[in-house]
């Protein structure tokens, strides 16, 4: 420590990660990332073909999922594993939307429109309608989360989940065509004839590259902003400690409804997304507990609040399996060790609480 | 009337049943303050093995699986498959969980999740027991061992006290008879209850801890397995481990320890019982398909008005 | 005397089951007052701390900052208020840099939303770098300001000390808590310490509470002292009167504990 610099060199304002300022840099990375959107879709199904666009596609919304689910169990420090639940609510409110909604607008059931049509803005709209309710199921179960130690509200995250599932399954079949539709009492649509257990057939598959990528970055770019400010550093304060985060005038309740509501918000968009991927038919069990795990095991492995190594874990582990079909049966338990083997051997993930390229500064410093 | 009794006697064998697996919950919650999601899987594994037994073993011992065995042949069955869960409980324990016995809960919490996704996916490869449902073979008679009339001429309804129902009630029973023992009456049953009071001081008094642990571990373990036992008994229609229906009888059975008071041995034993009636009525006198909903909303709605269960005591964090 | 009390304190009390922690405790601690609150171990003097941050909620009695009821208030309210505290056994964010440790708890009347977050709107450009630079100022106080971007957790004992004081001050308050700050530290780094707490005290204008097992310490810095035994308080009065009082002198040496 030299006495002569007042400051230090490395100067804490020079350190702090990406602080875009002005108007234009408050939009840039979102611009950035539709660009790449698009480029995506227009170029990669070229490229590829179809089988492995649809891998890419699969891809985004694990990290959409992944990386929401990150809000609450690696920035905040709760536990939930229901998130399958949210994203279920999501697609089956999207779906909803699109289905019966083509329907009413445009007198058709099915797909209309071409890439960036008419149809395809009500299904972004669906989807962020998706989200909202999905952020309203979001604020009802982080309510106990005010009152429950953390592994209590993983139960009832987790029993969020299966009930939607036995709601789910109690629905009415599907109104496959226009007569049906009209002829429907109001008794038909509550509740809302969504095709029980044998899922939500027919919906229109409108889900392609652009969308995804586009809510794939609108996700990123919100985690991000999100962890590196005030807000998130709340969150991040009630991970750490909730009672010296009290002590500090930090509202840990509102901390966690937030964090809670904002993950369920993104799950729900991604939910509308899977429900319109084509070859996907949205069922009661996609809200089960075997796909919320999934997310779970992604947010563990990448690393409790790095967004990028979170991101990393939802392409690895969404490829993999897809790339090794043969060994479908061992995927779980592959990663069940993995997640024993990393809790024994490095607890808070391949990236802990950095994002990747710390790592690369600290090495190359 | 006799819906009611009927429903009664359903309710008190699966609570016997829930009570059994919600001991193993609360024991291990009581000491290591985490939820053993594995737990569900010992009660998997306790079913299929006795599948395997009945349908694999017996056979070859001269018992025809379409023919119903001797009693005894269960009585010989139960213990075996408790020790052997036991001691699967108890290995689980000293490979995945003592060596976070450190770390987070939350930690631990994760590691769980990650042994029961093990348990229950190494369960249906081919050379375990496979990913489909089997049909357990009958260890026990469908005897009627008592039935009641109520009502007269056309109104005439039945009660059936049934033997499989009577076996599971006496037989866990008895099981939490013993375990009441152990815990309230024996060196072993106070080193656990200090441990799980307070892990640091009963170190200090000389309490070996990791011991403690590990028998709290076993005989969990090998309560869910007997639970196990008598499930297959009353259902034989057996799931793959990975089923649903595992994971909810699981659930059930811990939010049967919460409601009780978790780490309360008794309130799980009541907590049980008060599950499996508001499931049991629910389904009979509401509907029978959003049974699981009752049981989660009871548990939000106890843990709403009192967060520590019906028999927990207040804890408050020391700051 | 009670007319110009800041913090005032009547008869609060709180039982563990059936151990009274705390019994009819009272305090007025007057603006920039620095006084003390000793006792032997398992005294209550945390407990004391603990009601009156919120942590627990008294059974029994009033406490008041100035206009400010402060029964039944959450811990962040009563933090809000102007109260502000460091742990005994230190409670930072490990995983949060010095400089971010700091900056949560200099947040707490942020007024920046959700949507100024995520757009990063200029409001909220400023309220950052507001923030940042109130933080680092702070930590200059002990020459830290070339650890800002150390974790947390990664500072040595002393200087996590050190931290949960300014992370404390942070929060801006009219009544700075301070238990036990001194616990690890070195004579030398005890005799700074008295000093940057009165230096604090001048500085800030805020009137400080200490729990101080350093008599010395103690003795030296404190205009008046509260001492506990047993959660009962024997003795209250200027560190002369305290030092002498027979009752004090018992609790200490007759085994208090
Ligand atoms: N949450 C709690 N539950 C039960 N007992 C408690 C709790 N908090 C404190 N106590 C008890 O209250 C008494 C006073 O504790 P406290 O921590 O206030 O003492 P202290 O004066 O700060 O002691 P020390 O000098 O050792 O810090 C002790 O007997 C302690 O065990
Ligand atoms: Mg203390």
């Amino acid at each position: 420590m030299s006495v002569s610099h007042p400051m230090p060199a490395a100067s804490p304002i020079a350190a702090t990660p990406f602080r875009p300022t002005g108007p234009l840099m408050g939009v840039l990375p979102l611009a950035i990332g539709i660009v790449v959107a698009v480029l995506l879709h227009v170029i990669l199904p070229g490229f590829v073909g179809p089988y492995y666009s649809r891998i890419v596609i699969d891809i985004g919304i694990a990290i959409i999922l992944a990386v929401s689910l990150n809000i609450v169990n690696g920035m905040t420090g709760q536990f939930s594993i229901g998130h399958a639940g949210f994203m279920t609510v999501g697609g089956y409110t999207a779906g909803l939307i699109t289905y019966y909604g083509s329907y009413f607008i445009w007198g058709t059931l099915g797909k209309h429109g071409v890439f960036l049509g008419t149809g395809e803005w009500l299904f972004a709209a669906s989807c962020i309608v998706g989200g909202l309710v999905a952020a309203g199921a979001g604020y009802i179960v982080g309510l106990p989360s005010l009152r429950l130690r953390g592994d209590y509200l993983a139960i009832v995250t987790l029993g969020f989940g299966e009930i939607l599932r036995v709601v789910l399954q109690q629905t009415g079949k599907v109104l496959d065509d226009g007569a049906a539709i009209r002829a429907a009492g109001w008794s038909q649509w509550l509740p809302p004839p969504v095709g029980g257990a044998i899922g939500f057939d027919g919906i229109p598959k409108y889900t392609n590259l652009f969308w995804v990528y586009t809510f794939v970055t609108i996700t990123v770019v919100v985690a991000y902003r999100l962890k590196h400010s005030s807000l998130g550093r709340a969150m991040i304060s009630v991970r750490e400690d909730e009672i010296a985060a009290q002590a500090m005038g930090v509202n840990i309740a509102r901390q966690k409804v937030l964090a809670f509501v904002m993950a369920a918000f993104f799950a729900g968009v991604a939910g509308g997304l899977f429900a319109h991927e084509r070859g996907v038919i949205i069922s009661p069990k996609d809200a089960g507990f075997q796909r919320s795990f999934d997310y779970v095991i992604m947010t563990v492995l990448g690393g409790r609040g790095s967004i990028s190594g979170v991101t990393l874990a939802a392409i690895i582990l969404t490829a993999l399996p897809e790339l090794l079909r043969d060994f479908e049966q061992y995927r779980l338990i592959v990663f069940a060790l993995l997640l024993i083997v990393m809790m024994i051997v490095r607890p808070q993930g391949l990236f802990g609480i950095h994002e990747i390229w710390h790592f690369w500064r600290r090495r190359s410093r | 009337m006799a819906d009611f009794t009927q429903t009664l006697m359903t309710a008190a064998a699966i609570g016997s049943l829930y009570a059994l697996i919600a001991l193993g919950y609360t024991m291990v919650y009581g000491i290591l303050k985490f939820i053993n999601f594995a737990h569900s899987d010992i009660v998997v594994l306790g079913a299929w093995s006795s599948y395997t037994v009945a349908d694999q073993v017996l056979p070859r011992l001269g018992y025809d699986s379409r023919t119903i065995p001797p009693l005894w042949i269960g009585a010989v069955i139960l213990p075996l498959i408790m020790l052997f869960c036991g001691f699967v409980g108890y290995v689980i324990e000293r490979l995945a969980y003592r060596p976070l016995r450190r770390a987070p809960r939350l930690n631990v919490l994760i590691t769980a999740i990650g042994v029961s996704l093990f348990l229950q996916n190494l369960g249906q490869l081919d050379f375990m027991f496979g990913a489909s449902p089997e049909k357990m073979p009958a260890l026990l008679p469908s005897w009627e061992l008592a039935s009641f009339s109520f009502g007269t001429g056309e109104a005439t309804r039945k009660v059936v006290i049934s033997l499989v129902d009577t076996m599971i009630f006496a037989t866990s029973g008895t099981l939490m008879l013993v375990l009441e023992y152990l815990v309230f009456r024996t060196k072993l049953g106070t080193a656990m209850r200090a441990v799980s009071y307070n892990t640091d001081t009963a170190a200090l008094m000389g309490i070996p801890v990791d011991r403690v642990i590990s028998f709290t571990f076993v005989l969990g373990s090998s309560l869910a397995a007997a639970a196990g036992f008598l499930y297959v008994m009353k259902y034989p229609g057996i799931n793959q481990p990975a089923h649903t229906v595992w994971v909810l009888l699981g659930l059930k059975a811990f939010v049967a320890a919460v409601i009780g008071g978790i780490g309360n041995v008794r309130g799980a034993v009541l907590g049980g019982f008060v599950i499996a009636f508001v499931e049991q009525f629910g389904a009979f006198y509401i509907s029978s398909n959003y049974r699981d909903v009752y049981v989660f909303a009871l548990l939000i709605g106890i843990l709403l008005v009192k967060p520590t269960g019906l028999l927990g005591s207040p804890l408050r964090e020391k700051v | 005397m009670s007319a110009t009390a800041l913090l005032h304190v009547q008869d609060i009390g709180i039982a563990f089951g059936g151990l009274k922690a705390v019994q009819h405790f009272s305090l007025r601690l007057p603006a920039g007052g620095l006084y003390g609150l000793i006792g032997p171990n398992g005294a209550g003097k945390t407990t004391v701390f603990n009601l009156l941050t919120g942590v627990y909620n008294p059974d029994s009695g009033s406490m008041r900052l100035a206009a400010t009821d402060l029964m039944g208030r959450k811990p962040h309210e009563i933090t809000a208020s102007g109260i502000a505290r460091t742990f005994q056994n230190i409670r930072l964010f490990p995983n949060l840099t010095v400089l971010d440790n700091v900056r949560l708890a200099g947040q707490l009347r942020s007024r920046v939303g959700l949507f100024g977050t995520l757009a990063r709107t200029a409001e909220y450009q400023h309220q950052e770098d507001d923030l940042t630079r109130k933080a680092l100022d702070l930590l200059s106080i002990f020459e830290m300001q070339d650890r800002a971007d150390e974790l947390a957790d990664s500072l040595s004992y002393g200087h996590q000390r050190r931290l949960e004081i300014l992370r404390a001050l942070a929060t801006d308050p009219r009544v700075l808590l301070l238990d036990e700050p001194a616990a690890g530290l070195n004579p030398q780094e005890k005799l700074a310490l008295a000093k940057s707490i009165r230096a604090i005290r001048d500085r800030f204008q805020v009137a400080v509470l200490l729990i101080e097992h350093d008599m010395g310490l103690v003795m030296d810095i404190c205009e008046r002292i509260t001492v506990l035994d047993h959660g009962v308080t024997i003795c209250e009065g200027p560190p002369k009167h305290v030092q002498n009082d027979p009752k004090v002198i018992a609790a200490y040496l007759g085994g208090g504990g």
